[in-house]
């Protein structure tokens, strides 16, 4: 079985409840890390815009990078749900190692301001799975835009649309997300795009 | 509830704050301390908490909070306070009140509430209690919020906009829904809002925005952009206006039943009355938009049917901007729109009837305002007085009782007042300003004249849980706490949904409530039979016998109780199924295109009948050539107003920016994320650039409530946009925001 999320980007309003549901949840203070963050695409020229936000988090991937890349095996993926766990004890340390978040496609180790920061990531609030309680982030949503569960549910559920503005999809990596993708049926070109919490450099 | 040891518990509680929401929080507190927050998870429809109340704990516990009374030790503005007793505090409290009175009389006080932390036992209406005892008070009229609308509502539908909008789902019968200037994903207003928004979206309503920026809800919702110029709408509706009388596409039967005056504003639309008509092309001129777009929209508009035209308060925080709504309504009544399912009105929130018992501030002893009352009333105040019968027992209504007199001062011109007093034909010399949780030198027009009304006062007493922008230039601070602090009830701003704002942790610091620090400024004049019953004697009397809570306990366990309304609410159902039987409560008992009271009202800039009146600091201002830029000042979704601008969860979502177009900024050598000067005569600010296609050419933008942080050359580095307003409101009352001409350079 594998865990991921459904996210409607038609729906998606750019709100940030569920980023800072998550801090909260997980008392991640403000700074560097930041387990989810919502990125906007802004396309078109004055006056024919469009603009497509994407819920950006660890995935959750069937064939993740940062497990094969971590060189102490402080990252691994659960056998019955798929979902990736980080061990912070025996990670080394962004002071030390930074491949996790060299080989990750989709940004989501994350390293507080701390000194020798310890990787922490999405892992699904899995406190709250045990008591069966979706993560924080999808009852945050105030457009019910997200969901989690069973992957192999999702996709019954809402189709199996991989592709989306804002995202590319890893084959080699196979991400855990499936969506409802906002169109740009005029293909607009993109003029930027906006992430927020900002990645510091 | 608040007990001090380590098991965890879950207070249930409903976060009511000034954007008029209710929402349900679900507080985890563990050793007095909130650890998380969660929203609604029950029984749908759900009152998920937005953005602001995920971040909750951090307002609650930011090390920022005022924790103990503070008395001025520096010169007013600079910050500097000392510590001291609550007994030293409201003792100088009293003891200032007493000799202002006795030596400038009881006018001299001016009593500035607002909206900072609300409840129905805990808001500005107490301290009126306090000071109508003394001997009176000057108070203020109208609200900064939407004057506009509400003005123009008052004239046209009797009503103020409270009383005048269907409640949102109503929009899901719509075929065709017009945003104009009306952001819901923002100002939400409802926790219902973003339902209602995601089911228009499912639903496939066609949704056309008009507004100069492309919004987040044009985002979610519009199949079309409008970009329009700040301060023309009125022109353009006149055009639409145009296209239907001319092309016959108008409902004569409708106005005729309902309406009184279309043939004088036909007369205005047609050129009849000026010899201008107020064609496409005409209105192309003004606002920006294409001829050939006007003529569409008013074709679509006027054969879709029903079609809701929602016209929001921006636009009518303008120079003269309650022309905006009122020639909405003109345009919703011209195609049939009003009151049935699927049209509109206009928007606002509040439409729910209330079973509480009223404000325990209307209901305590003390009877009205000595200073009001002596006071002749003010020559519109037929308006109010209609508010004061329509929302008795709701609002504070007590503000405005008999209506408002030329005692009071128009919220926007309260600086004025102060600086220049009875040499500048106000009633009275002012001396003393008692602020209830209002961050006025931020929020209001002109925030460097407001600096220069606070330094001219002899007194000035703030009550704030932050040490705001203009708490610094009180003399006396007193800390007042939140609304996980104390016991409260909510409706939020009159919604299906009965809260119940429960104590999760005691007071931080030294902190109380507003009823608290009411009674104690109560006991220290003298004042013994103040308290009438405690805090939740009020909260069982407030609930007393309203039918929607089976018992007192219960309700406050449980923290909220949803009330399901059996239909969505249409303003105005009745006057239009049967006008024989239901009036409005204008004087003709309809739908007053023509306003009698208005035209009594004898201001050329104030036609009875809405008209394009170009406002001060337009485009054809000479003033442009210095300042060519439009500013427009928005709500914010990590801000309700100017809270919550200080946390840190919230902060690093974006940065305060000021919003310009790729093409002003290549013109001005900017780029995107550069520091820049925006400026005009009244104020300056360094702010970063964000560089976008998403807003109108000659349009910027510089969202409301961030902290004004001068530097030591009076630079504003927080970027608070009413360094840039005017503090000149519009004839009909409204705070003209968004009517400011600035220029932007790099810094």
């Amino acid at each position: 079985m594998q865990m991921g999320f459904f996210f409607d980007q038609t729906l998606c309003v750019n709100c940030r409840a569920c980023v800072v549901a998550c801090k909260d949840w997980h008392n991640v203070p403000a700074g560097p890390a930041s387990y989810i963050r919502i990125s906007t695409v802004e396309k078109g020229r004055y006056p024919d815009v469009s603009v497509h936000s994407m819920f950006g988090s660890c995935y959750h991937c069937a064939e993740p990078a940062c497990v094969a890349a971590c060189p102490v095996g402080a990252i691994t993926k659960r056998a019955e749900d798929g979902i990736v766990v980080v061990d912070r004890e025996t990670c080394l340390g962004k002071g030390k190692c930074d491949l996790c978040r060299q080989v990750c496609p989709y940004d989501a180790p994350q390293f507080g301001a701390e000194p020798n920061a310890r990787m922490q990531k999405c892992q699904f609030c899995l406190d709250r799975l045990a008591e069966n309680k979706q993560p924080i982030c999808v009852g945050a949503c105030i457009m019910q835009a997200l969901d989690a569960g069973p992957i192999e549910q999702l996709k019954a559920k809402y189709g199996d649309i991989i592709q989306a503005e804002g995202f590319s999809y890893s084959e080699k990596a196979v991400p855990s997300i499936v969506f409802n993708p906002k169109k740009d049926a005029k293909g607009r070109v993109v003029s930027r795009i906006v992430v927020s919490p900002q990645k510091s450099q | 509830m608040n007990d001090s040891n380590d098991t965890e518990q879950i207070v249930t509680t409903v976060c009511h704050d000034h954007c008029t929401s209710a929402c349900v929080l679900k507080l985890h507190v563990k050793g007095g301390v909130i650890t998380r927050v969660e929203t609604d998870d029950g029984e749908y429809p759900q009152y998920r908490c937005c953005v602001r109340g995920r971040a909750f704990r951090q307002y609650v516990h930011h090390p920022d909070r005022l924790k103990y009374p503070l008395k001025r030790t520096g010169p007013r503005g600079e910050g500097k306070f000392e510590r001291i007793s609550w007994d030293e505090a409201l003792e100088t409290i009293a003891s200032q009140l007493k000799r202002i009175k006795d030596s400038y009389g009881a006018s001299s006080i001016i009593l500035l509430p607002s909206g900072g932390d609300m409840g129905w036992l805990n808001n500005g209406g107490l301290i009126d209690r306090v000071l109508v005892r003394l001997g009176g008070y000057t108070g203020v009229l109208g609200t900064v919020s939407n004057e506009g609308t509400w003005f123009s509502c008052m004239a046209t539908y009797g009503v103020p906009n409270v009383r005048a909008s269907s409640s949102h789902d109503s929009l899901l019968d719509s075929r065709l829904i017009i945003m104009w200037g009306w952001n819901p994903v923002v100002t939400r207003m409802y926790m219902h809002t973003h339902r209602h928004l995601a089911q228009i979206k499912k639903a496939g309503i066609r949704v056309i925005s008009v507004d100069p920026r492309y919004t987040e809800t044009a985002a979610l919702l519009a199949n079309q952009w409008i970009p329009i110029k700040p301060g023309t709408d009125a022109a353009m509706m006149a055009a639409m206006a145009h296209v239907m009388i001319t092309e016959n596409l108008h409902d004569q039967s409708f106005l005729n039943k309902h309406t009184v005056g279309f043939d004088k504003y036909r007369d205005y639309v047609l050129g009849i009355e000026d010899g201008t008509p107020k064609t496409p092309a005409w209105a192309q001129a003004i606002t920006g938009v294409p001829a050939a777009t006007i003529v569409n929209l008013a074709r679509e508009y006027a054969t879709t049917k029903p079609a809701a035209l929602v016209d929001g308060f921006a636009p009518a925080r303008s120079a003269f901007g309650e022309q905006f709504n009122r020639a909405a309504a003109t345009l919703a009544a011209m195609t049939g729109n009003i009151g049935i399912p699927g049209g509109s009105t206009c928007i606002s929130p509040g439409v729910f009837p209330v079973s509480l018992g009223a404000f325990p501030a209307s209901t305590m002893k003390g009877g009205d305002n000595p200073v009001h009352l002596a006071a002749p009333l003010r020559k519109n105040s037929v308006f109010y007085q209609r508010v004061s019968l329509g929302l008795q027992g709701v609002t504070g209504a007590r503000f405005y009782v008999g209506g408002p007199t030329t005692a009071h001062l128009n919220r926007v011109q309260v600086a004025d007042a102060i600086l220049r007093g009875r040499s500048g034909g106000y009633p009275a010399d002012y001396k003393m300003l008692y602020m209830v949780t209002i961050n006025w030198l931020n929020q209001y027009a002109n925030t460097n004249r407001i600096a220069e009304a606070l330094k001219k006062l002899e007194f000035v007493v703030a009550q704030e849980q932050f040490m705001t922008p203009t708490a610094k230039f009180a003399d006396i601070v007193l800390p007042t706490n939140t609304i996980a602090e104390r016991n409260d009830v909510t409706i939020g701003f009159g919604f299906p949904l009965y809260g119940s704002m429960n104590k999760a942790i005691d007071s931080i610091g030294e902190s109380k409530s507003q009823f608290e620090i009411a009674q104690g400024l109560a006991a220290k004049l003298g004042f013994s039979d103040f308290v009438e019953k405690t805090e939740e004697e009020w909260m069982r009397e407030i609930i007393g016998k309203c039918p929607d809570i089976p018992d007192y306990e219960t309700f406050k366990k449980e923290g909220f109780r949803k009330v399901k309304p059996s239909k969505s609410y249409v303003a105005f159902e009745e006057q239009i199924k049967d006008p024989s039987k239901n009036r409005f409560s204008t004087p003709s008992g309809k739908i007053e295109i023509f306003s009698q009271d208005i035209a009594d009202m004898n201001n050329s800039k104030l036609p009875p009948i809405p008209k394009y009146v170009e406002s001060w600091e337009s485009l054809n201002d000479p003033l442009a050539k210095r300042y060519p830029l439009q500013l427009i000042t928005t709500h914010y979704f990590r801000r309700t107003h100017s809270k919550f601008d200080n946390i840190p969860w919230l902060k690093e979502l974006e940065p305060q920016a000021v919003t310009m177009h790729t093409s002003d900024a290549s013109a001005r050598g900017i780029k995107d994320g550069d520091m820049v000067r925006v400026f005009n005569d009244r104020g300056q600010m360094i702010i970063p650039a964000f560089v976008t296609e998403r807003i109108m050419p000659g349009v910027v933008e510089i969202p409301e409530g961030a902290k004004f942080d001068p530097d030591e050359n009076g630079v504003d580095r927080g970027g608070c946009p009413n360094v840039l307003t005017r503090d000149e409101p519009s004839p009909g009352g409204a705070f003209a925001g968004n009517t400011a001409l600035v220029q932007v350079e790099k810094a």
